[in-house]
């Protein structure tokens, strides 16, 4: 049974997670400017249809706002945190041109994004065992190989804690 | 800073706005415009309703509703600017008509032939009329 719509892969996490535009933290708000019809805001058009929810994904923090048919030229026009506004004139240019040219103007750069992930992981030990917000797992029931969760699966007699008082009541 | 829908309200300098953002259905997996209003501190009461506009989110809420004033009106109502030209915009077109460069050349060369001709005429001593 397939998705409905017109491109229902946009509408899947493996697509939205793919978006690698990661604005900078000062980029607060990104408005969208462009025509319903003709051909200079082809581009533009696409890139709302394709791109424009992967960026919301990676970025929730950013308001973004599309504006339809008010000026002659599509553009786009990002706000930053200290009243900066950066515009960037799209006519006439191709969707995946318009993302690169985003990423390389205010996307966080590779070095940024890997310097990140890298403090994140020495912040977080994978040996600890915790709520799954903090930890990657939660009780060693869940690893493969130990003992499955007495929960699901009855534990064998001898570990079951009254048998073995039971023994060592017997034993004294 | 919010970008925003301003509309009317009873309240003096003033501005009720409603702002939109984009949120994921959990189950379609598509965003979709959700709205919020708030109440925006407007000094000079500049703002008419339908205009868009800019808010900034005041360091300590001034009343119990009004949090944010009004950083600037980004497109007013009915006199839209065009922000790559600077010209007013109406829809997908513009007010005036621009100046399209053919024009401008065809009259340098206008002006080139009639001094062409005004050459030749005092040269040969004719008057000629075009």
């Amino acid at each position: 049974m397939p998705m409905k719509g017109r491109f229902p892969i946009r509408r899947t996490l493996q697509y939205l997670q793919k978006g690698d535009i990661i604005f900078k933290n000062r980029v607060k708000i990104m408005t969208v400017n462009y025509n319903t019809n003709g051909d200079l805001s082809e581009g533009a058009r696409k890139f709302v249809f394709f791109n424009i929810p992967q960026i919301q994904y990676q970025n929730p923090r950013v308001q973004i706002m599309m504006f339809k048919n008010m000026t002659p030229s599509p553009f786009l026009k990002f706000y930053l945190d200290d009243g900066e506004q950066v515009l960037v004139d799209v006519e006439g240019k191709d969707h995946k041109q318009i993302s690169q040219h985003v990423k390389k103007i205010l996307g966080k750069s590779e070095d940024t994004l890997q310097a990140e992930a890298e403090v994140k992981m020495q912040a977080s030990n994978p040996a600890n065992f915790g709520p799954k917000k903090y930890c990657l797992r939660e009780c060693i029931c869940e690893v493969e190989g130990q003992v499955p969760c007495p929960g699901t699966k009855p534990l064998p007699k001898e570990m079951t804690g009254k048998y073995r008082t039971k023994m060592a009541a017997q034993q004294e | 800073m919010d970008h925003w829908e301003s509309y009317r309200t009873k309240m003096i300098k003033t501005a009720k706005v409603r702002v939109t953002r984009l949120s994921l259905d959990p189950y379609l997996l598509k965003y979709f415009n959700k709205r919020k209003t708030y109440f925006a501190h407007d000094a000079l009461q500049q703002c008419t309703e339908g205009d868009i506009v800019l808010l900034k989110a005041l360091p300590e809420p001034r009343s119990k509703h009004v949090k944010h004033e009004l950083a600037e009106i980004v497109y007013k109502v009915g006199r839209v600017v065009d922000p790559l030209t600077g010209k007013r915009v109406a829809g997908a077109e513009f007010v005036e008509r621009l100046k399209e460069p053919s024009e401008s050349l065809q009259e340098k060369t206008l002006s080139d032939k009639l001094r062409e001709l005004d050459i030749s005429a005092s040269a040969s001593g004719n008057q000629t009329l075009t």
